[in-house]
């Protein structure tokens, strides 16, 4: 080899014609500030009400916001690092319930995104009223017409048999129940991308921060947290409820914003732990700033703590949403999970006489309940999953 | 404190920088000192004086050694002579310039060319990254973006540490202690500094494949002219692999000079102390040299006028009449009494009086002193600690066998030709050097 300019060997590098590059457009951001531009033109299209009778609301704008962080700070990137992304997943499926879980979620998010778009919003068909489910009978009186055949029961007793046009039967108001699943899971899905874009960021942010720098910066963050949790979110809640309009995106702001203190408090001991490792020192000797440290060498290194609690929050906030639904706090335009649930627990027909036991319309209540089981299980599952998956030790 | 950097000092600097023959490194009064702070409004109580008034120099492709046991604040003094803690005092030069001022392209060329390696392989490397990411990590903060290129210098550069390219794609809990070390080596190697700090390069690891990387980190030395400023508390480490050694206890260095001149006639008391805890190979050499007392006072609080003054057999005495066992005796009764370690007999707590004799026994302390003043101080002295009186004892002792060296801080001395902190080294000061017996 020859003595002089080897490229490729240590000593030979030119130090004086390697500047260091600030890499300012990566991909991620590059995608970010795209949406941002085309979330800026509709707004402007919206205000100029170009399109007549069109326009987003809050909760759309949330959404979308949510769902453009995600996309560029979640998906690009992965797509980028996509040998470690092929990984993570290939050992994520290779486990029979991790992997059902994973497949079930990603099902769940194409069909709540994509699915009210295509079905539209759900038409009222009082005469198709708590129709059975395929293969399935249900009570048949005056109430509805029955679109399947007519089964005699013992004395006056008469059962409709459930048909294919209603495939999971129909609620109340003879609104599919399919249809209803699929509603619940875009509100699911809106619970899991706000979580997911804005308060898991907010939690890790503020516990690297406070880990990292310590000193006035921790007390006053710790300080805050520990005053956050003091507040219950449900209480703030029923403010904004007796004030403002409810909507799902004052839901969202108060439990989303007042829930993240634990994961912060976690994150930061896992900080604290790792700060003075010998890779952080390192790197800091090398004049890697603590942003750089942060990202590369103290988050990939808590996912361990991180991803489970991300997850168990996930689940957590999800399950809160159907809670207010169920207890009816919710927007009636929304088809929640936890507010169907409640309408078959709880049939109020007024006006039609007619007296129903929950057992009697038990398809009404246990489709969104299990759908809403199955969500929380698999958000588990995966947030166990993805921490075995991203330690290479494992 | 010192004044910092004082700023016509600093032009001299900037003047003197392209003097080759300056030393690479040039570390003058170094201070560290952390504050304790209260929970409440973190007002200030006290200072942990890590590192206190420490000054050498590394000349180019110079091996420098850092000794002392732990906590006398090598490993902080390294970080801020890199900067990673924020110095409160005193200056680091490097290649004749301040640390402290330099910025941008400069900055960026001195964390460059000084480089650290880590004490504990074990945290040494990002657990999520494969170790060709971790090796590569400084190219690619200084500048490189040439992943290609990286990937080759660093299957390059694992080769030649005695490892193989494909190591580059495994993680680090694949590897072993030692490989490890080689790693971080290679690491530090990896951008052609010219200063790696070895914080306890050895230490984690068991005797064969400490030796390996010892010879590894010299061969490498040797071969691209690379200053090690290498800590340790292995005496071992140092006699083997360093040209110059400084030995420093609670913060500060109280000696320095050649590895072999320091480790072969240790002047300084403490210095002395360090080499003689080694245990000898010859099974009927047992005489392992022992600091008067044991405890190790806290950075927080070090003792006045010379630091190791309460442990230090070679303490000097009030006046030349006392014999020197005699004398160690009595200052080893004092201090133990300072730091409230009392032997077995003369239980202090539990209120019971004991007889006055079973003090002195207790203490192996001298009758029939030549110094009346002494005899007094000790006769009294005694009687409290049998009526169970500490603080009358450490009054008196410490009333009327004052000694220079809680007086007054020492100064390099100048009857050896290294520098050495010892005041019987200060040929101002009425006491000989006592001679090492090896």
């Amino acid at each position: 080899m020859s003595a002089g300019d080897d490229p490729q060997r240590f000593e030979d590098v030119d130090w004086t014609e390697l500047e260091r590059s600030r890499r300012t457009v990566t991909p991620a951001r590059a995608v970010f500030v795209a949406g941002l531009a085309l979330f800026g033109a509709l707004l402007a299209l919206q205000a100029a009400a170009v399109v007549p009778n069109w326009g987003f609301d809050h909760l759309d704008w949330i959404t979308a916001l949510g769902a453009l962080v995600v996309l560029s700070f979640g998906v690009v990137p992965a797509l980028e690092h996509h040998a470690l992304a092929r990984r993570v997943l290939r050992e994520l499926l290779s486990r029979p319930l991790r992997g059902a879980a994973a497949v079930f979620l990603g099902v769940f998010a194409i069909v709540a995104a994509l699915g009210p778009v295509v079905l539209g919003s759900p038409d009222l068909a009082f005469e198709h009223r708590f129709h059975a489910p395929y293969g399935f009978t249900g009570a048949d009186r005056w109430h509805a017409e029955c679109l399947g055949d007519i089964v005699e029961g013992e004395g006056i007793t008469r059962y409709c048999e459930g048909t294919l046009q209603y495939p999971l039967g129909t609620n109340e108001r003879g609104h599919p129940m399919g249809h209803l699943l699929v509603e619940g899971a875009s509100v699911t899905l809106t619970v899991l991308v706000f979580t997911a874009a804005f308060v898991v960021p907010l939690a890790t942010a503020v516990g690297v921060l406070a880990g990292v720098r310590g000193g006035a910066v921790d007390d006053l963050l710790m300080s805050y947290v520990d005053v956050q949790l003091c507040v219950p979110a449900i209480v703030a809640f029923f403010i904004g409820y007796m004030y403002w309009n409810v909507s799902l995106a004052l839901l969202l702001v108060t439990f989303g914003l007042l829930s993240w203190g634990g994961i912060a408090r976690l994150v930061r001991s896992e900080t604290l732990q790792r700060r003075d490792d010998g890779y952080v020192l390192i790197a800091r000797s090398l004049g890697g700033s603590w942003t750089y440290v942060a990202k590369r060498h103290v988050v990939p290194n808590i996912t361990n703590t991180l991803v489970p609690a991300a997850f168990h929050l996930l689940a957590l906030l999800v399950l809160v949403e159907a809670g207010v639904a169920f207890l009816g706090f919710h927007h009636v335009e929304l088809y929640s999970w936890g507010s169907t649930v409640q309408e078959g627990l709880d049939p109020e027909f007024a006006g039609i006489g007619l007296e129903m036991q929950p057992h009697e319309i038990w398809w009404v209540s246990t489709f969104p309940a299990l759908a809403l089981t199955l969500t929380i299980a698999s958000l588990k599952l995966i947030g166990d999953g993805l921490r075995d998956a991203l330690d290479p030790r494992l | 404190m010192t004044e910092r950097f004082p700023k016509g000092d600093a032009e001299a600097d900037r003047a003197g920088a392209s003097d080759t023959n300056s030393p690479l490194l040039e570390v003058d009064g170094l201070e560290t000192h952390f504050p304790i702070t209260t929970r409440w409004l973190r007002r200030e109580v006290g200072r942990i004086r890590a590192v206190d008034g420490v000054s050498f120099a590394i000349d180019r492709g110079e091996a420098f050694g850092l000794v002392g046991e732990s906590g006398s604040g090598k490993t902080t003094a390294a970080h801020s002579i890199l900067g990673l803690e924020e110095p409160t005092g005193g200056a680091v030069r490097f290649d004749g310039q301040l640390v402290d001022e330099l910025t941008g392209w400069e900055l960026q060329q001195f964390r460059r060319r000084a480089q650290l390696v880590v004490q504990n392989p074990d945290d040494a490397f990002n657990p999520r990254l494969p170790v060709g990411k971790s090796v590569a990590e400084p190219l690619a903060l200084h500048g490189m973006d040439d992943e290609e290129r990286r990937r080759a210098i660093v299957a390059d550069l694992l080769e030649r540490v005695g490892l193989e390219a494909t190591d580059a794609n495994r993680f680090p809990h694949e590897f072993s202690g030692g490989e490890k070390q080689r790693l971080s080596i290679a690491r530090a190697l990896v951008v052609n500094p010219d200063l790696i700090v070895a914080d306890e390069p050895t230490s984690a690891l068991d005797g064969r494949v400490k030796a390996d990387v010892l010879s590894l980190l010299d061969e490498l030395r040797r071969e691209f002219d690379i200053a090690v400023l290498c800590i340790s508390h292995d005496i071992d480490v140092v006699r083997r692999f360093c040209d110059r050694v400084g030995v420093m206890y609670l913060g500060e260095l109280v000696e320095r000079g050649e590895t072999e001149a320091v480790l072969e006639s240790p002047a300084h008391p403490y210095t002395r102390v360090l080499i003689g805890s080694i245990p000898s190979l010859d099974p009927s050499d047992r005489s392992l040299v022992r600091p008067l007392t044991e405890t190790v006072p806290a950075p927080s609080d070090p003792p006045s006028g010379c630091r190791f003054h309460p442990r230090c057999q070679e303490l000097i005495p009030p006046t030349a009449s006392l014999e020197r066992e005699d004398w160690r005796a009595i200052a080893r009764f004092r201090f133990a009494l300072q730091e409230g370690t009392v032997p077995e007999p003369i239980a202090v707590d539990s209120g019971t009086r004991v007889d006055p004799e079973t003090v002195r026994d207790a203490f192996d302390l001298p009758t029939d002193l030549p110094n009346e003043g002494i005899e007094d101080a000790v006769e009294a002295a005694t009687r409290a600690v049998a009526d169970g009186d500490l603080e009358r004892a450490r009054e008196r002792l410490a009333e009327s066998l004052s000694t220079v060296c809680e007086r007054t801080q020492p100064e390099a001395g100048d009857e050896c030709e290294h520098l050495v902190r010892c005041h019987r080294y200060d040929s101002t000061i009425e006491a000989e050097p006592i001679p090492w017996r090896g």
